[in-house]
């Protein structure tokens, strides 16, 4: 199994990228219900590890960070997921 | 260290929560339609005043749809904005519609270098197949439909030549456009988790 996405945050963070094309910082911050530097922290992994891409922008004067998975990102996220489903037909 | 069944479970809830919003789209339905037809009425309606300068024509059809294409873009920048996702349903339609306005902007331009050659019949053509793919890939008949009625009603212009297209504008897209957008904007199904 992928200890990257045993984490529960990157976790919702993969399941939200990958039924999105792009997904801003706040939203996410949302649906992970997790703080801002926790958030950055996870962020940060998933990008080192080449499993999302993460794009920086200004827009009203304030930085902007929006991210989306990449094509490694979805085969691994794909890759947990079957192993998951085997797990649990397996009892 | 979470079990198996309770992953599982994160992954549906995150993937469930995600809403394909069609409100918007059916916003920019309503917005064109209701541009364009009015349009189409004042320029049939007083003739006079598109005959009076040699550009006033081209200004009138050009610089209104433009105002209206950069408040359509702030709009659907806006809306995006406010949901902080995009889903692929939105990515697919916004593409597609992006090359409908590429294509519009060049049979325009072809309509101003040939002289003979009335942009109104291959806009409405394009339009038709477009609306086709999109009531397709979203789910809606109306669109579907309304998509189908454009194609036919062009394929009738051209035996039918001496029809004001004016008009034909007017006819087109009040059953293309105009129609399947407000029944899109009223339907219940506004929220869609397909995407």
């Amino acid at each position: 199994m992928d200890k990257i996405l045993f984490n529960p945050i990157r976790l919702k963070i993969m399941s939200s990228l990958i039924n999105n094309s792009e997904c801003d910082f706040n939203y996410l911050k949302k649906i992970t219900e997790s703080t801002q530097g926790n958030l950055s922290i996870q962020l940060k992994k998933l990008k080192e590890e080449k499993y999302i891409h993460i794009k920086k922008k200004f827009s009203d004067n304030y930085p902007k960070t929006s991210c989306s998975i990449t094509k490694k990102g979805k085969i691994k996220f794909e890759e947990f997921f079957r192993n998951l489903i085997t797990l649990k037909e397996n009892g | 260290m979470n079990s198996t069944e309770q992953q599982i479970e994160i992954i549906n809830s995150i993937i469930k929560s995600t809403k394909e919003n069609l409100k918007p789209l059916s916003v920019n339905f309503i917005f064109w339609g209701v541009l364009i037809i009015a349009m189409s009425l004042f320029n049939y309606a007083f003739p006079s005043v598109f005959q009076s300068a040699q550009y006033s024509g081209l200004l009138f059809w050009t610089v209104l749809p433009l105002i209206g294409f950069i408040l359509n873009i702030y709009y659907n920048i806006k809306i995006r904005k406010k949901a902080g996702y995009e889903t692929y349903l939105s990515r697919v339609i916004k593409i597609i519609w992006g090359v409908f306005n590429l294509s519009w902007i060049y049979i325009i331009a072809l309509s101003y270098t040939l002289k003979s050659f009335h942009p109104i019949p291959p806009i409405l053509f394009l339009l038709g197949i477009i609306l086709i793919i999109t009531g397709l890939i979203i789910k809606f008949k109306p669109i579907t439909l309304g998509g189908i009625f454009l194609t036919i009603f062009t394929f009738y212009l051209n035996f039918n030549p001496g029809i004001n297209l004016f008009l034909v504008n007017v006819i087109g897209l009040s059953f293309g456009v105009l129609l399947p957008g407000l029944s899109l904007f009223y339907s219940k199904s506004d929220n869609k988790s397909d995407g």
